[in-house]
């Protein structure tokens, strides 16, 4: 217990520095993944059936394949015709796959707001893109909340397979002090206590913020 | 005020509205009648165009209205409507849900449309009720506030489609109470109902609706005591 206790100090500031990348990689991704998913999303409630089938389409793509292979294609694929980073490769390829979730948690939670609501405000003159902005997706954002909760804990956990393009993050330091120190356990565990900890004060806030709209409207 | 003609309305191949001629007038009130099923509630969806019609032409305020051409959004702003289960906004209070579309459709300076939510929370006897949601109110106070929001928009026409039957019986009164006032403010008004009485009261006219065809219509002594169409005198006689 004590030699696990020397190497958490001993690795801490390396690995404070490894969940700032990790942290960056979640932020940012999740950030573009909201905005992706709001498009697709808003590409889903409208009425041109060509964007139904694109939507289709990404979603299908997207939930069919694993992360890890959508982050090596965009990594050796895209990097062969743009320059990209390491870091906005993985940054990338992070958003799009959580978009595709984020896109259906949001047509979900349009879709789950009365019709009726949009009849109120077409009735009174609203159209409709008006009435969406309006009426409709601030309910629908209030519903999304717990899903996207749900979907940025996995999204900051999932940001963990870009180690394998060469980021230093927190699981590819952890995977370094294993292979040179063989102390696989200790150094997997810390890992798994950095993520938890991180995931904990997200919670915590996320809580926060479902009670203070709940009592808000 | 609104004229139809030949109004047709299938939903698939279902046959709703078959050939519907329909006039109103300023300041009338007209009750539309019939059992479920028989096209009431569609042909009031189809004045305001929350449904589509198949065929025949709607006029309102003398001008025909072309869903191609005309903007119906232009349109709805005249025709205010009242639904069965309220549609109050959830996530806004009273008084936020009465100026939306003043202030976001029309562009009225805020100030000047609060002021006029305030007025109208009095006409219908919720003036200390501005800063609640809707949720927080009886059915009988959201569907007055549903009646002063679509007021707010200053229409021409107001449209209601069955707006005591989601109440419970004791709180129907109010709600008709302010649509007797309106009435007699000579607000033009075309309401789909199944309260015998209050039609009785304060309709200029009965229109009995019976599988998509208007059976029969008139005065409201004249069609509640003496009904002529046979589907008519059995209609009543099931719900007097």
């Amino acid at each position: 217990m004590t030699s696990f206790l020397h190497d958490f100090i001993a690795t801490f500031p390396s690995f404070l520095e490894a969940a700032w990348m990790t942290l960056k990689l979640t932020g940012v991704s999740l950030f573009l993944a909201m905005i992706i998913g709001l498009v697709f999303a808003m590409m889903k409630v409208s009425r041109f059936k060509l964007l139904h089938t694109l939507y289709g389409g990404y979603v299908s793509l997207i939930r069919g394949t694993p992360l890890i292979v959508q982050i090596m294609w965009l990594y050796f694929g895209i990097t062969q015709f743009v320059v990209l980073t390491a870091f906005w490769a993985g940054t990338l390829a992070l958003a799009i796959h959580s978009g595709a979730y984020i896109a259906e948690i949001f047509r979900g939670s349009i879709q789950s707001v009365d019709r009726g609501q949009m009849e109120a405000a077409e009735s009174l003159g609203m159209v409709r893109s008006l009435a969406m902005r309006r009426i409709i997706l601030p309910q629908a954002f209030k519903r999304a909340i717990p899903p996207l909760g749900n979907q940025f804990i996995i999204g900051l956990k999932d940001s963990s397979l870009v180690a394998f393009i060469g980021i230093t993050e927190i699981f590819s330091l952890s995977m370094n002090h294993a292979a040179v120190t063989f102390k696989q356990l200790e150094f997997y565990s810390i890992a798994g206590l950095y993520y938890l900890f991180m995931v904990m004060v997200f919670t915590f806030l996320l809580n926060r913020l479902e009670k203070r709209l709940d009592t808000a409207k | 005020m609104i004229k139809v003609r030949n109004l047709h309305k299938y939903f698939g191949d279902l046959h709703v509205l078959k050939g519907i001629d329909l006039d109103v007038d300023a300041s009338e009130v007209v009750v539309l009648i019939g059992a479920s099923g028989s096209g009431k509630s569609t042909l009031l969806r189809c004045l305001n165009f929350l449904e589509m019609k198949n065929e025949g032409t709607i006029s309102l305020l003398g001008e025909e209205i072309d869903p191609k051409k005309t903007p119906l959004h232009k349109v709805r702003e005249r025709v205010g409507m009242v639904f069965q289960h309220f549609n109050l906004f959830p996530h806004m209070t009273v008084l936020e849900n009465i100026i939306e579309a003043p202030v976001h459709v029309r562009r009225k300076p805020k100030a000047e449309a609060i002021k006029q939510a305030r007025h109208l929370l009095e006409k219908v006897g919720l003036a200390d009720k501005g800063d609640y949601y809707p949720e927080m109110l009886s059915g009988g106070q959201k569907q007055r506030v549903a009646i002063a929001r679509a007021l707010a928009m200053e229409p021409a026409v107001m449209l209601f489609d069955e707006p005591t039957s989601a109440l419970d019986p004791e709180l129907v009164g109010e709600v008709l109470e302010v649509m007797k006032s309106l009435a007699a403010e000579g607000m033009t008004m075309v309401i789909v109902t199944h309260e015998m009485g209050f039609a009785r009261e304060v309709a200029d006219r009965v229109i009995f609706l019976d599988n998509g065809t208007i059976a029969e219509q008139g005065e409201p002594e004249t069609f509640f005591t003496c009904p002529t169409h046979p589907k008519a005198q059995q209609f009543l006689s099931r719900v007097l």
